[in-house]
């Protein structure tokens, strides 16, 4: 099995709030994807290539500020019912991930959304990363 | 002093590790903004109003896959680096508003940092708030 492929199951096993994840490559192409079996999608899945490919634009022009702001870690767009992650991988791959972004019921006050984990997401990254060859 | 001019005073009021923050047209102008003096990562201003420009348009086409799918209203956009997080929150049809966070881990971390958390729920409730505001 492909390392990104391993990355997607070990996401997918990671938190059930997280709804489907992808790997794309430099282009923005989508290479690899898993969906969570029993969600269904709220995108079609043209427009989801669709946006990982402006994604990976975006991150791509992100590069000429590098020397003040540092290398890119991830980015979260939070819509209401979702929460879309990218993070750039190795090779210029990206990672995509929708997580379920449904405020709880019990929430006392206004709610704008779930919390990601986003330092259990990356050390899961980064983990597969470096132990796990293509 | 207009409401989004307050905003930006009340977002550096709330929290000193917020560097830099601007509102800007549709187009990325920056109409109003304030920088931290002492803040340790400094963008330049160049810099900041290219990016501007760049998520300005990243926005329209945010805001136009809510208005197509199901994904519910656009929040806000966060974008994580070794230095700074950058925030970008659509305020109204015609307003942009960025935030910069020192992102740099503080030193006492056991573990391994990958940068610091942003109160999302606070910046965003402020931003509520003064939007109840009226010119």
């Amino acid at each position: 099995m492909e390392k990104y492929e391993q990355l997607l199951n070990m996401l997918m096993d990671f938190n059930k709030s997280v709804r489907f994840a992808a790997v794309s490559d430099a282009g923005g192409q989508l290479l690899w994807n898993s969906q969570r079996n029993g969600v269904s999608s709220i995108v079609p899945m043209e427009k989801t290539k669709a946006s990982m490919s402006r994604s990976r634009g975006e991150w791509d022009a992100y590069t000429s500020a590098a020397e003040y702001i540092g290398n890119g870690m991830y980015s979260i767009t939070s819509y209401t019912e979702i929460k879309r992650i990218t993070i750039p991988l190795s090779d210029g791959k990206m990672l995509f991930i929708s997580v379920n972004n449904k405020p709880m019921k019990n929430a006392k006050n206004t709610s704008y959304g779930r919390l990601v984990e986003m330092g259990e997401i990356l050390s899961i990254v980064e983990f597969v990363e470096s132990n796990f060859r293509n | 002093m207009s409401r989004y001019e307050k905003l930006l005073h009340m977002l550096m009021d709330y929290d000193t590790t917020i560097m830099f923050t601007a509102i800007s047209d549709t187009s990325g102008n920056i109409l109003w903004n304030t920088i931290r003096d002492d803040s340790k990562v400094q963008v330049p201003l160049p810099e900041i109003k290219k990016t501007l420009v760049r998520e300005s348009s990243d926005w329209i086409q945010r805001c136009k896959i809510e208005d197509s799918d199901d994904l519910g209203r656009a929040l806000y956009h966060i974008a994580s680096f070794e230095k700074i997080k950058q925030v970008t929150i659509p305020l109204d049809a015609f307003h942009l508003l960025m935030v910069h966070v020192d992102n740099i881990p503080l030193k006492k971390t056991k573990t391994k940092s990958y940068g610091r958390y942003v109160e999302m729920g606070k910046i965003m409730s402020i931003v509520d708030f003064v939007n109840t505001f009226q010119e």
